[in-house]
Parts: C-alpha cells; sequence; structure tokens
C-alpha cells in the first residue's frame, strides 16, 4: 500500500515554490557553459603547497564550528581593507559555500526579525534558503533601469511600511550594477531612522574595477548590517564551496549554532585553500580584472551592434543583456551553438539573460547575431 | 533556544575552552578520531587540486562518487540504491542528519526518538518546527530501546522514527529482531524512518547491525545517513550521504540546493579514494577501537562505574549516580583536578545527568593514563562523600 505519510511529504515540498526554485550551477560545467555564477579559474601552486601542507600536517579533523581563527581574521582584515568595513575574525562566520552564507544569514538573522525584505529581482539561492522554513517577506520593487536593484526611495517605502530586514545584493547577481556611494548612503541613513539592518551580499564585488560603495562602511560599529560573499572569488577556488558572513557581534551566536547543526563546521581544506589566497590577493589583488574588462567591453559591444539591449552594469565577471527577440528564441540558439546561459527568470527579470565573461562569451554572442 | 539547553552547550564550550588551556590535557570528549586520514586519500585529494580543482559538482555529488557510495551501501547495508537518482552526498553526516529531519518533518509533525540519542536530531527537529517524543531507555538494559513502548506513543501526529545504530551516546545496537519490530511499527502506522548507519564499522562482540532499509519494505519508508568521518577519520573533510528511496531524495536534493549547494570537490575526490582504495587502514582502526574499549571497560569495572555495554560506536555511556555528583559537576572536575575532559550526559540530555560518555579516541597509552587519572578524581570524590 502506498504510504500516505510519505505522499503528504512530497506534496508539502511539491507545493513549495521557493524551495523548488532551480539555481544556477556554483562554476562553469565547461568552457561554453555561461550561466554559471562562477568561473573556471586556474589554481595557484601555492594554494596546493599550502592546502597540501595543511591536509599532510594533520589537519583533518574538526575544526572550530565559525572557521578557523586566521582565515576568519583574514576575510576581516580583507573587509576591512576593501570594503572599509569594521569587522574583527570574531564577527565572521565561514561558510561551506554562498548557498550556505545565504541560508544561513536568511533564515538566522532573519528569526530576530518580523520580516525581511527581498528584491523582486535577486539572486535565485536567496528563495530558495527562504522556502526551507517560512518567513514573513516583504516584496521590494525593482528598477529595470538601475539593473534591477531596488532603488532607494523604494526601500525607504518599505522601511517606512514596517520591513525591519533587508536583503540586498550590491553588485546584483543579475546584472552587476552597484548602488552608487550617494544611494549607499541614502540606505544607510534609512535603516538608521528605522531602526532597521541589512543582509548585503557584495560577494561580486572584487569585480567592479571602479572604487566600490559598501553598506558596511556606513556601519561604522559594526551594528546593523551583516556582509556575505564568495571568499577571495577569483583564485579557483569556486568548487571548494568557501565563503563567508561578516555580522554584528549579537548575531554570530544564532548563526554559529545552525552552522554546528546543520555542518559542524567547513572542510578544513577549502579553509586552508582560502587562507593562502588571501595572502595571495593581499600581495596580487585581483589581476584578472583588466582582462575581463576588456573581454566585458567587446561582448558588450557586439551585443549592441546587433540590437540587443545591455545592461548597466559595474561588476566585469558576468553580462546581462536583454535579446530583441526574446528570451525563448535566444536561449534556444544559444543552446543549438552549444552555449548555456542564465535565463533571467531565474532571478524575476524574465526578459533578460545573463552571461558569465570568459573567453568563450564574445564567440556565443558572434554565433547568435 | 530554551535556558536549559544553553546552560548545557555553555557548560560544554567552558570545559572544552579549559580543557584547551592543559598542556597535560587527555581528551576523551569529542568524537573525533585520534588517527590522522589515510595516507592514500590526502594523496587523492593533492591529486584533485591538482587536475580537477574547478570541476563542477551538481547538489547531490560527483556521479562517481554516489556510484562508490551506492556500491558500499549494497556491500556493507545491503541496501540497493540507484546512484543516479538515490544517493545525496553532503557536508558531513550531520548535513545529512538535518536534511532527513527537515525532510520528513513538518511543524507540529511528531518525531519518536530513542533516548538517549545525538543532540543534533533534536535541534534540527526545532528548525522545522516538529515535536520530539522521547522513548528513554537505561543502562541496566545496556539501552534497548523497547519496540513495545515506541508502539505506545504512536499518535495520529507521529511522522518518523528515528534510529540511530550503533547509537551516540549509548553506544547501543539494535537487534535485527528489534530493527525488524520497529519497522513493523513504521510500516502499521505509517511513519518515516530516519537511519542513522554512522557507526556500522564499529561493532563489537557478537551483536549485529541491520539497516531498516535492507529489510523487506523498509527502503521505501526509510532514509539512510552514512558518512567517512568516523570510519575513515576524516571529520575535517565534511563528507557524507543519505541514500533513500528517489521520490524523497528527490526532496532531500532540493533542500541540499537550498541550504549549501555541493559539497567541496576536493572532499568528494578524497572520498571517492576512500570508498574505492584500499579498506585495510579502516580494518587497523577498528581494531584498534575494539581492544581500547576493552580497556576502558575494564578501567570502569575497577572504578566500580555500571554501563551500557558498548555494542558498537567509539564510547562508552557510563552511570555515575554512585558518586552523588551531577554529570557536570563530576565532569569538571575530573576535568580541573585531572585534565581529563569527558562528556557529561546532561549534554545530551537534561534527564541524563546520572551519566559520562566517554570515547576510546586516544592512542591506548594515553587512554590507559587518562583512565588511571580519572580513578584518582574518583577516589578523591568517593573519600569525600564518605567522609
Ligand atoms: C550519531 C551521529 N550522527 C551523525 C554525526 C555527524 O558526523 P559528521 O558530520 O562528522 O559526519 C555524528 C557525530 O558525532 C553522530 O554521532
Amino acid at each position: 500500500m502506498a504510504s500516505q505519510t510519505k505522499a503528504e511529504i512530497l506534496r508539502q515540498h511539491q507545493s513549495n515554490a521557493d524551495l523548488n526554485t532551480p539555481i544556477p550551477a556554483q562554476v562553469m560545467r565547461g568552457q561554453n557553459d555561461l550561466s554559471a555564477d562562477g568561473i573556471i579559474r586556474p589554481l595557484d601552486e601555492r594554494i596546493i603547497a599550502a592546502t597540501a601542507e595543511a591536509l599532510e600536517s594533520g589537519q583533518t579533523h574538526y575544526v572550530d564550528v565559525p572557521g578557523i581563527a586566521p582565515l576568519r581574521a583574514a576575510v576581516a582584515d580583507f573587509l576591512g581593507s576593501f570594503a572599509d568595513a569594521a569587522y574583527q575574525g570574531g564577527n565572521i562566520v565561514i561558510t561551506a559555500g554562498m548557498q550556505e552564507a545565504r541560508f544561513l544569514s536568511i533564515q538566522m538573522i532573519g528569526a530576530q526579525f518580523d520580516n525581511i525584505g527581498i528584491p523582486e529581482v535577486v539572486h535565485p539561492g536567496a528563495r530558495k534558503a527562504l522556502g526551507t522554513r517560512a518567513r514573513n517577506v516583504i516584496s521590494l520593487p525593482v528598477d529595470a533601469e538601475a539593473g534591477y536593484l531596488p532603488s532607494p526611495e523604494s526601500i525607504a517605502e518599505a522601511l517606512a511600511g514596517g520591513c525591519r530586514l533587508l536583503f540586498l545584493e550590491s553588485p546584483s547577481r543579475l546584472s552587476g550594477a552597484v548602488y552608487s556611494d550617494q544611494q549607499v548612503a541614502a540606505i544607510s541613513q534609512a535603516l538608521a531612522e528605522h531602526d532597521a539592518a541589512a543582509i548585503w551580499d557584495q560577494g561580486l564585488a572584487v569585480w567592479v574595477d571602479d572604487s566600490y560603495d559598501s553598506l558596511a562602511a556606513c556601519d561604522s560599529e559594526a551594528e546593523r548590517v551583516a556582509v556575505i560573499g564568495e571568499a577571495f572569488p577569483g583564485m579557483g577556488l569556486a568548487s571548494w564551496f568557501i565563503a563567508y558572513i561578516a555580522a554584528p557581534e549579537a548575531w554570530v551566536p544564532p548563526m554559529q549554532s545552525q552552522k554546528q547543526i546543520m555542518s559542524i563546521c567547513t572542510s578544513t581544506a577549502s579553509q586552508y585553500g582560502a587562507l593562502e589566497a588571501s595572502q595571495l590577493y593581499r600581495a596580487e589583488g585581483n589581476q584578472q580584472l583588466a582582462s575581463l574588462r576588456q573581454t566585458r567591453a567587446g561582448a558588450a559591444q557586439l551585443a549592441s551592434d546587433s540590437g540587443w539591449t545591455v545592461l548597466g552594469g559595474a561588476a566585469c565577471n558576468i553580462i546581462a543583456l536583454r535579446p530583441p527577440g526574446g528570451v525563448d528564441a535566444a536561449l534556444t540558439d544559444l543552446r543549438a551553438a552549444g552555449y548555456d546561459a542564465a535565463d533571467g527568470a531565474l532571478f524575476g527579470a524574465p526578459d533578460i539573460i545573463r552571461l558569465t565573461v570568459s573567453n568563450s562569451t564574445a564567440d556565443a554572442l558572434r554565433a547568435l547575431v | 533556544m530554551s535556558k536549559k539547553k544553553k546552560q548545557g552547550t555553555n557548560l560544554l564550550y567552558n570545559m572544552i575552552a579549559e580543557a584547551n588551556s592543559y598542556d597535560d590535557v587527555i581528551v576523551m570528549g569529542r568524537g573525533d578520531p585520534d588517527f590522522d586520514t589515510p595516507a592514500h586519500i590526502v594523496e587523492a585529494a593533492k591529486d584533485a587540486m591538482i587536475k580537477r580543482h574547478a570541476d563542477y559538482s551538481p547538489p547531490e555529488g560527483l556521479l562517481p562518487l554516489r556510484e562508490a557510495i551506492a556500491e558500499r551501501v549494497k556491500r556493507v547495508n545491503n541496501i540497493d540504491v540507484d546512484p543516479a537518482t538515490e544517493v545525496v552526498v553532503t557536508n558531513g553526516g550531520q548535513e545529512a542528519l538535518f536534511l532527513m529531519v527537515v525532510a520528513a518533518n513538518g511543524p507540529g509533525d511528531e518525531m519518536i526518538v530513542p533516548e538517549p540519542n545525538y543532540n543534533t536530531y533534536a535541534d534540527s527537529l526545532a528548525f522545522a518546527g516538529g515535536v520530539k517524543v522521547e522513548v528513554q531507555a537505561f543502562a541496566e538494559n545496556d539501552f534497548r530501546a523497547d519496540p513495545a513502548d515506541v508502539r505506545a506513543v504512536v499518535t495520529d501526529k507521529s511522522r518518523s522514527l528515528l534510529l540511530v545504530s550503533p547509537n551516540n551516546p549509548a553506544a547501543n545496537v539494535i537487534s535485527p529482531a528489534d530493527m525488524r519490530e520497529m519497522l513493523s511499527i513504521a510500516i502499521e502506522h505509517d511513519l518515516i524512518i530516519i537511519a542513522d548507519d554512522i557507526y556500522d564499522l564499529f561493532v563489537y562482540d557478537n551483536f549485529e547491525h541491520v539497516s531498516p532499509a535492507s529489510l523487506p519494505g523498509g527502503k521505501e519508508r526509510t532514509l539512510t545517513l552514512n558518512a567517512l568521518s568516523k570510519a575513515y577519520s576524516m571529520t575535517g573533510w565534511r563528507l557524507g550521504w543519505i541514500v533513500g528511496p528517489a521520490d524523497l531524495m528527490a526532496r532531500v536534493r532540493e533542500l541540499k540546493a537550498a541550504i549549501s549547494g555541493g559539497a567541496s570537490i576536493i572532499s568528494q575526490y578524497a572520498g571517492i579514494a576512500a570508498l574505492t582504495g584500499p579498506q585495510d587502514p579502516v580494518e587497523m582502526m577498528a581494531e584498534a577501537y575494539r581492544r581500547r574499549r576493552r580497556l576502558v571497560l575494564d578501567a570502569l569495572d575497577e572504578m566500580g562505574m555500571s554501563y551500557g555495554v558498548p555494542q558498537g560506536g567509539q564510547f562508552v555511556f557510563a552511570d555515575i549516580s554512585f558518586s552523588g555528583l551531577d554529570s557536570g559537576e563530576l565532569a569538571q572536575r575530573i576535568l580541573t583536578e585531572q585534565h581529563v575532559l569527558a562528556y557529561p550526559g546532561s549534554a545530551f540530555s537534561k534527564d541524563r545527568k546520572d551519566y559520562l560518555r566517554m570515547t576510546f579516541l586516544q592512542p591506548e597509552e594515553k587512554l590507559r593514563e587518562g583512565l588511571e587519572r580519572m580513578k584518582i578524581a574518583m577516589q578523591s570524590i568517593m573519600a569525600e562523600q564518605q567522609s
């Protein structure tokens, strides 16, 4: 006899649209996969050597739940120098990748607030994380002209309407658009006025080649802004699933407890790899930026020459386009030519496609236009 | 989090911090094997860093790893699974546990939990909004949970039944007869079984572990977890898995994608090497645990402690009621006076203040020394009691 209990579980899960939201791959599945969040990068030999040394010297055991102390310190340092943020090592929780950072921050910081404001257009991982436990969600309208970011005005309106926690991306994970310094200041001021807080995803900020303005920089006492992001992107660690949450001290214990419950700690190999990456980063910075900027500019030119709208974006690792003949046709043509792109519908923008910027991006566009 | 729970956790955190401050501490607390990961597994990880560092992994894990897992659960547990649809790789057994509990239970659903048990089950259930229904077992019966007691607590809200065998902290193994009876109850009342086989390679004397999913009618309603952590001494790699029927596993996969995405590619390649490579290091470690268990039990006998005979696992749960002290106080005194860390039973359950959990996860020499020191602490405590 078929199990009624199982049927009921399946029914509950299947009717949970947020939980079933498809999300992009964390890294390209091959050179022609332009749908992924992360690009394939070589791994510096020094990262291999340092990780191997850690494993060989017995770093194969459980480590502290929020991460090994030197990596937490390195992430805090990085956020201090890169984004002018005031976090210390104790503010950092190392996570098993970006989705764990979304899940922990949205669910555990979220549990301390009555509601959470989520942009109508956002990385689908945010919705997926929301699907694991019901939350009171306030949808933040976005401005298509501004790369699908919610405007500071609409954010202020939501806060005035009772929204107490925001989840924001800058750069947008769809378009790469960022908030300007004035906009960041306006958002920060609105948060303070309404005694509200924010989770700020700045994982793609390292791909912005101008100066970058973080909301964390306005939170000089680290009281109301948590930052999430991949740990040292572009260093070849995308498949090692290593990311961070930097949060006000009072928010760390509930995330740490939940991290203990859901995975005890993050893989030591990934942590020691990221630790070495943090040193190289300090010395060399993100050296790929110049070449990515050029590749992106070339792709943008190709696309606009053929009548596609190129969305304004400051992050050089992705490019978002509005195909004149519609998204379905563009995705079909791309697939026929052997390429994959991310469907903007996954993010909430059904007339957009997103391509990762890599050596094959221009070829993909050439195959289309 | 309730205040009580917080106190238990804080007690443990404080004790661990204190233990870390002693140079000569002997840790018989945390369930982390003292052996380092076997060298051929570390080699495979290095090789993966050089050749496969950027491979894509789907949330459910690399297919070759899922195939190795399917082969393993067939060989060891006699569970038949399709690696394409019935295996999800996880960040350790811990993530597997969380996913199984959250997949099977929603708000208000009851999960039947034989106690004592690994406390993360209760924490995961709390995340899901479910309700824990306890069935108690005690040292005098070697912590056997009586299926009749399980049957007695079934209600129309019962959703799932937790079966951890060998168990942590109680170290009992559910007998094949009891396992069949547990499955009958699950079938009769249409419950999902959450099975934790993480200690299945450590079964002692003539005891036998049977996975419920291997029994007729078991697989379709059972989610089974395992991990490389304990068997291969790979706790830091965070690699485990869940196997189960394809329909439930499809839901588990979505949940896994929602909470963390895939597992680290390096750990996955290391996992393939662990499961498909030479198994003699596992046998060597299991043999060492067998010897150490004997050592610990002999010492406890000398101290006059009663305990549930550990039928499996890597620890013993001893009854310390004769000391007249609460387990928190006793563990604290053993730590402060003799620099030996054992976990108080109260860290596992508020009802287990009369117990102490000791692991066998130290080299024999150290274990001997730790037990010797514990004996001294117990003697001084008993002398105080008598005066
Ligand atoms: C019964 C049981 N299940 C699951 C786990 C989780 O183990 P890990 O996440 O290290 O694989 C443990 C760890 O102690 C355990 O005792």
